[in-house]
């Protein structure tokens, strides 16, 4: 039976090899495929390019970002009103004060910073569960948001070295994607190859077992609750450069994209387990369909309805597959 | 023990009619024969105690009653007529209820919806669930055995004789039929001891209510306090069946362990006088939920047993040690003082710890068994803060070989392999980081005789490498096959020691009924 088991395990990898695992890649293909063919004059072109690529990099910072507390087994629902608060921030400081934006956008990932300390604080120290705790923070920094901005779409006049930070093009893409790679990487490496990386998905599968194993689960809830935080408000930031102005509302309606992204984003990849490869890619092929969509003039609410039905099914496929499978037999 | 049956009969409550007969039942699992021809009857307004160690056939004789096990062979009749107890809700209609141990009660909901779990509630138009009056019944339910609770009170916060009251009103509640014959399975496994007082008085009343009792325990004090008739359950056998009056506690503990089990020490390689061990694991005054003031030595290459029943503080030593369990007291490993509440100061002391329940306290079901292996230490696969995994591969790839894991494949999920494979798995994790002492509850739980043998191998092993062992096991057994000096925890305390030679499995087993 041991061997039939190890045989039927083989068999099974090699046959579903990269369909399983990077079915996602596939998807995206055909998707810029179909569109390729249905809208090629407007969808083939490098405007789409860069368009997609520079939208969607700030979803996408704070995706790859939420996928280190998610590993960890916790939830961080409070990243879509830390970057709407920071985007608010960043153009206020701009607006009426004459600090150096090197320094501003430091003090906007402290904020981060403090906010998932806070966070943490709730979380670990409290035992307040995370989807609570960052549930009220949410509504905290909402309150933030309309204190600092006075209820009053903030525009102002930025720097066009600060403006440069958000709009340069590099290699034919704009800047901010290069960060979202950069932290894609970083994110990546940590976590499938350092000893916290290790921890932080051992916390997540198994807190009581991760910490008989001697693994300080708490500390692993914290500083990922830190990271999601503060990554999310660096992307306030770069969003804050972007547009050049503050919407109290461009914020928040991140949140869902971005846990589409990272769910979706475990079927890739390392099949099973949130990673932040898998994150970037479910976020890619999100826009991308998105974006043909809009291209052929389908009506408004098409966007969402792909985004919903995508996920539903990529996710339901997954778990039903795996079901096959002895519970937990998740072969990376 | 001249006719038992006769003398039984003379001190059932009066006008008791018999409620319950099995006759010859039998039941198998695979070769081991789980119960063999049993007999077994329970008479109206009686207590009836069912006794017998590990393995003995109570609780499989329970569970053919409760319909989760199909008899082989034998009948049963309830009142007079054919019982068959894997009809749906049968066992209910016929007025059968059963307490199991962990009460089946739901912490987070308050006392009347506890009480209202499976019987549901009455309604009022349109459907309204009219709280007054559950209150009410809830109240009377209560009363009636006794207690006096706030029935709003949720049944997390309360303590744990109210909890079992509520459990018995539960079942004792009236819907579809009355109750009959109430099933408790070791009602006072987890009752600090003056609570158990307590529940003494909630049988008694059920009693008097003319309900037939079967009480199962492993206390044999409370069984002669409590019960009317005894029935003593050996390897599958009935034994015998006796007035409790005519039982006392030697007696019992004869009945129940039997001669037949007494075997020479076994191997028992040196009787190793203690002195000769440099004490590695020094624990003193050890308190916790059941554990009361425990000191204990375990010597470098010393391999100690801790042998005791559900609720000695036998299972709760393992994780107290560890610090994974609130305490007080000190534990410390060659001297390095190990702290409460942190695990990784005990592990980074040179503390390993194999829990008991391997699924949700060992392994991380969503981690490759490569992973599951190296989760205790990763430091020797880093080069500048880089985990390296082909020097990880490789070394995991050794320990499976090692330890005969089967697949030998680190790279499945952990949960697909069997229980035994599994318990390797966990073993390697901690043998791997070569632990000054290794703790090990019930290290064989589940496991088939294989794995066992294997498990067996390295625990030895592993002591004659210098680490001290601490074996927390109900299995007599393996104690006996693997210990240098094996520990008795009665009542949370160190009732007893046995050292080399004089360690049998009929003195651990009596030693822990007495």
């Amino acid at each position: 039976m041991a061997e039939s088991a190890e045989t039927t395990t083989r068999a099974r990898r090699r046959f579903h090899f990269g369909v399983d695992r990077f079915s996602g890649i596939y998807i995206w293909g055909l998707i810029i495929l179909i569109f390729a063919l249905w809208v090629p004059e407007t969808f083939l072109t490098t405007t789409t390019l860069r368009v997609l690529a520079s939208d969607q990099a700030v979803t996408g910072m704070v995706a790859v970002g939420l996928v280190v507390p998610l590993a960890c087994g916790v939830f961080d629902l409070s990243i879509g009103h830390v970057l709407g608060f920071t985007l608010v921030a960043t153009t206020w400081m701009n607006v009426n004060t004459d600090i150096n934006m090197a320094v501003v956008t430091l003090m906007m990932v402290a904020i981060g910073v403090a906010v998932g300390l806070a966070n943490a604080a709730m979380v670990v120290k409290v035992g307040v569960n995370s989807f609570i705790a960052t549930l009220a923070m949410s509504s905290i920094l909402q309150a933030f948001i309309l204190f600092v901005s006075n209820n009053r779409q903030i525009a102002g006049e930025f720097s066009d070295e600060f403006k440069s930070f958000g709009r340069n093009v590099v290699l034919g893409l704009p800047q901010p994607f290069f960060y979202l790679l950069g932290l894609t990487l970083i994110i990546w490496f940590v976590l499938e190859y350092t000893r916290s990386g290790r921890y932080a998905y051992a916390t997540g599968g198994n807190p009581a077992a991760a910490r008989l194993a001697g693994v300080r689960t708490d500390r692993f809830v914290t500083v990922s609750l830190i990271v999601s935080a503060a990554v999310a408000a660096f992307a306030g930031v770069v969003l804050a450069a972007k547009l050049g102005s503050a919407s109290l509302t461009a914020g928040p309606p991140k949140l869902i994209p971005a846990y589409t992204a990272a769910f979706l984003g475990s079927t890739q990849i390392k099949r099973g387990r949130i990673n932040a490869w898998g994150t970037l890619v479910a976020v890619y092929l999100l826009a991308t369909g998105v974006k043909g969509l809009q291209l052929s003039g389908t009506e408004v609410w098409v966007d969402d309805l792909f985004n919903g039905v995508t996920l539903a099914l990529a996710v339901g496929i997954a778990v039903y597959r795996r079901r096959g499978d002895s519970p937990g037999g998740l072969a990376p | 023990m001249t006719d038992p049956e006769r003398v039984g009969a003379a001190v059932t409550v009066s006008g008791g009619e018999s409620l319950l007969e099995v006759r010859g039942v039998s039941k198998a699992f695979g070769p081991t024969e789980a119960l063999v021809d049993v007999d077994f009857d329970v008479r109206a307004g009686e207590i009836h105690a069912l006794v017998g160690q590990n393995g003995s056939g109570k609780s499989t004789l329970v569970k053919i009653l409760a319909g989760v096990y199909d008899p082989d062979e034998g009948s049963i009749a309830v009142e007079g007529s054919e019982f068959d107890p894997r009809r749906p809700g049968e066992a209910r209609l016929r007025g059968l209820r059963f307490v199991h141990q962990d009460l089946g009660l739901v912490d987070s909901l308050d006392v009347v919806e506890n009480l209202a779990l499976g019987r549901g509630y009455d309604v009022r138009f349109p459907r309204r669930i009219s709280w007054r009056h559950e209150r009410h019944q809830a109240r009377a339910a209560l009363a009636e055995l006794g207690y006096d609770l706030d029935v709003r009170s949720l049944v997390g916060s309360l303590r744990a004789s109210e909890r079992t009251g509520i459990a018995i009103a539960r079942a004792l509640d009236g819907w579809e039929s009355a109750a009959r014959l109430l099933v408790l399975d070791e009602p006072t496994a987890s009752l600090p001891e003056a609570e158990v007082a307590r529940l003494f008085d909630v049988v008694r009343t059920i009693r008097a209510r003319g309900v037939g009792v079967i009480y199962v325990s492993h206390h044999l004090d409370e069984v002669l306090d409590l019960a009317d008739r005894v029935t003593i359950l050996r390897d599958g056998a009935r034994v015998g069946t006796f007035a409790a009056d005519d039982l006392d506690h030697d007696r019992m503990v004869e009945l129940i362990v039997g001669r037949g089990s007494v075997m020479a020490g076994g191997e028992a390689e040196t009787p190793g006088a203690p002195a000769e061990y440099e004490p590695s694991l020094v624990v003193e005054d050890l308190s916790g939920a059941v554990l009361r003031g425990v000191s204990l030595q375990v010597g470098a290459g010393e391999v100690v047993g801790v042998a005791g029943l559900t609720g000695s503080g036998r299972e709760e030593l393992g994780p107290a040690l560890f610090g994974a369990a609130g305490r007080s007291g000190s534990v410390s490993v060659r001297g390095n003082p190990v702290p409460a509440g942190r695990p990784d100061l005990a592990v980074a002391a040179g503390l390993g710890f194999v829990p008991a329940d391997r699924k949700s306290l060992g392994l991380v079901a969503s981690m490759v068994v490569r992973e599951n292996v190296t989760l205790a230490d990763l430091r020797p696969y880093l080069r500048g803060g880089i985990l390296r995994h082909r020097k990880e591969r490789s070394d995991v790839d050794a320990w499976l070989g090692m330890l005969d894991v089967r697949p030998r494949n680190q790279t499945l999920g952990t949960m697909r392999l069997s229980g035994g494979n599994q318990q390797k798995v966990l073993l390697a994790r901690w043998l791997r980081i070569q632990p000054r002492v290794l703790v090990l509850d019930e290290p064989t739980q589940g496991v088939d005789v294989g794995a066992k043998a294997e498990i067996h191998r390295r625990i030895t092993d592993a002591a004659r490498e210098g680490a001290g062992v601490l074996v927390c096991s109900t299995d007599s057994a393996e104690l006996v096959r693997v210990c240098d000096r094996v520990l008795i925890m009665q009542r949370g305390g160190i009732g007893a020691e046995l050292l080399g030679r004089d360690i049998s499995e009929e003195r651990i087993d009596r030693l822990c009924l007495s």
